[in-house]
């Protein structure tokens, strides 16, 4: 028992700026920096994960030590914006949702406007947001389709017309026009029937 | 260290130190209250959050053993019939190429990782050199390390 | 719940939790159950409240773990959830009258006949340490008692560094003067 607390005590009391072990990949001077940016995040209540796993990507892709710093700085000031646009109750993966969206081009009204118009959780509205216009659909058309289905579709009905968007797009129809057909249409698209009984399947991004 | 005067003191921090003896039926407590289903803490009105209960009964089947917190199994595909080894990395498993290596049959490799809700940035690393965006997934177009990603999103109740 | 290994971290334990391993979160709660047992009992003066306020912040702790956002200090984060709920209870218990000096032999265990001076000093230190402000309490505990460093409290309370060492020293200067009181009663 009390070994347990010693080892228990070892634990908790160490120290408040603990390093992240798995910041262990990156040099020493990078990792100082990267630290910093941390230690700032945290201090002003914006998940540090994100930034974390930012730098564990630009060690593996053994990108060089100042990139690394200005990837996870630009995220930290863009989570700080999309904190601003979303409140301050949004979660982590709402805030890089909304990051995605944000550096796609939504503006931060945008953002807000999708918090008043539905109730939940925004990653996956903000994530199809983001994602259409990585499919070329321009930005204000991507917004007023979320938007405007924002309020009844779920999330697996927004990720199907992402899908049916993207298939339209590659199809040949222009991409702003691919999303008002869809919309406009009352695309009021099934998700992957659930059949309660089965083992579910896998499924895919 | 301390002052003669700050001895008192240090007797009363040792004293307070001193294990104190918790009910061993606490964590018992805890991990039953949180195995057990919650009803929706959002309705507005009464009937709204009744039949919300009632759908979710029925949707998530809580007196099965399995059941869990929302995390979804994901699959992950790349044909890629010339290669010796592809490894899965994102943020979901810290950008390490050990964590999900993939398996092949036929020149396609696969891998199914459970992911909790959320947005994921993700590719694939061919022979431990090459990088591949998943050509299945929506592109990440902000890549700040000079290569190709993909991104996944789970829905669902996370936070 | 099993037995984990010692060597799992807390994040590696939180990425399971995370993943729909609902079992891991138990080990979570061995892990901390006794330190923050403690905290609790010594800020509150109540086994009940003490117990009752752990029970609620382990809970709260699962069901927000997505918003703990460096796993890695899963300790402190929790620590967070239990200062802010004991000063909620702080003020309901408030309003009541409480007794510390009944449980202290069960708290620590002592033989009454053989201790009666250690019983003694217990009941003289609860009884000081309910005396002092909740602010000064928190403080003086979770610094001298649960060993967190100054910034690491601030992160936990909201209140500034300087703030807190104030605090803590009209904590200590109180608990002085209350136990020389006590000695020459």
């Amino acid at each position: 028992m009390m070994l347990a607390l010693l080892l228990v005590a070892a634990q908790v009391g160490a120290p408040a700026l603990i390093q992240d072990p798995r910041l262990d990949r990156l040099d020493p001077d990078t990792r100082v920096q990267v630290s910093t940016v941390l230690d700032s995040a945290r201090r002003v209540g914006l998940p540090t994960e994100p930034l974390i796993q930012r730098a564990l990507e630009g060690a593996t892709k053994a990108a060089p030590g100042s990139r690394i710093v200005a990837a996870v700085r630009r995220l930290s000031a863009d989570l700080s914006v999309a904190r601003i646009a979303l409140g301050g109750e949004a979660s982590a993966p709402e805030l890089e949702a909304g990051v995605a969206a944000l550096r796609a081009g939504a503006r931060p009204q945008v953002l807000a406007n999708l918090r008043s118009a539905r109730r939940g959780l925004l990653t996956v509205a903000l994530s199809v947001l983001a994602d259409l216009v990585a499919s070329g659909v321009p930005a204000d058309s991507a917004a007023v389709a979320v938007l405007a289905l924002a309020p009844q579709a779920r999330d697996a009905d927004l990720v199907e017309f992402r899908r049916a968007v993207e298939r339209d797009i590659a199809l040949g129809a222009p991409p702003g026009a691919a999303t008002s057909v869809r919309v406009n249409a009352g695309a009021n698209v099934q998700s992957a029937g659930s059949n309660p009984g089965a083992q579910p399947r896998p499924r895919r991004p | 260290m301390f002052e003669h005067e700050d001895d008192v003191v240090q007797r009363v921090i040792e004293q307070l130190r001193r294990p104190v003896a918790i009910d061993p039926a606490l964590d018992a407590r805890v991990m039953e209250v949180i195995a057990a289903p919650r009803p929706p803490t959002r309705a507005i009105w009464p009937w709204l959050a009744a039949a919300a209960v009632l759908v979710s009964l029925i949707m998530w089947r809580p007196w099965s053993r399995s059941f869990r917190v929302e995390a979804a199994a994901f699959q992950f595909v790349l044909v890629a019939p010339h290669a010796n080894s592809v490894s899965l990395v994102g943020d979901f498993n810290d950008w390490d190429p050990k964590r999900s290596p993939m398996r092949t049959a036929n020149g396609i490799w696969a891998t199914v990782v459970q992911l909790a809700p959320g947005r994921y940035r993700y590719a694939f690393l061919v022979n431990g050199v090459e990088w591949r965006a998943d050509p299945g997934a929506p592109a990440v177009p902000d890549d700040e390390f000079g290569t190709p990603s993909s991104v996944v999103t789970v829905g669902g109740r996370g936070s | 719940m099993g037995i984990e290994r010692v060597e799992s971290s807390d994040a590696e334990l939180v990425r399971r939790i995370r993943t729909g391993d609902i079992g891991a979160y138990g080990a979570l709660v061995s892990r901390y159950r006794d330190r923050l047992g403690r905290y609790a009992l010594h800020m509150l003066g109540d086994r009940e409240d003490a117990e009752e306020a752990l029970q609620d912040s382990f809970v709260r702790a699962y069901r927000s773990l997505a918003r703990c956002d460096d796993p890695a200090r899963f300790g402190a984060w929790l620590y967070g959830i239990l200062v802010n709920r004991c000063r909620t209870s702080g003020a309901r218990a408030a309003r009541r009258r409480r007794m510390f000096v009944r449980d202290a032999d069960a708290l620590h265990g002592a033989a009454r006949a053989d201790q009666s001076d250690r019983l003694e000093w217990t009941d003289a230190v609860d009884r000081a340490l309910a005396r002092l402000a909740p602010e000064s309490r928190e403080a003086f505990l979770l610094k001298h008692v649960e060993d967190l460093e100054y910034e690491e409290i601030a992160e936990l309370t909201g209140a500034g560094v300087s703030a807190l060492k104030m605090r803590v020293k009209r904590a200590r200067e109180q608990l002085q003067r209350y136990l020389r009181e006590a000695e020459h009663v």
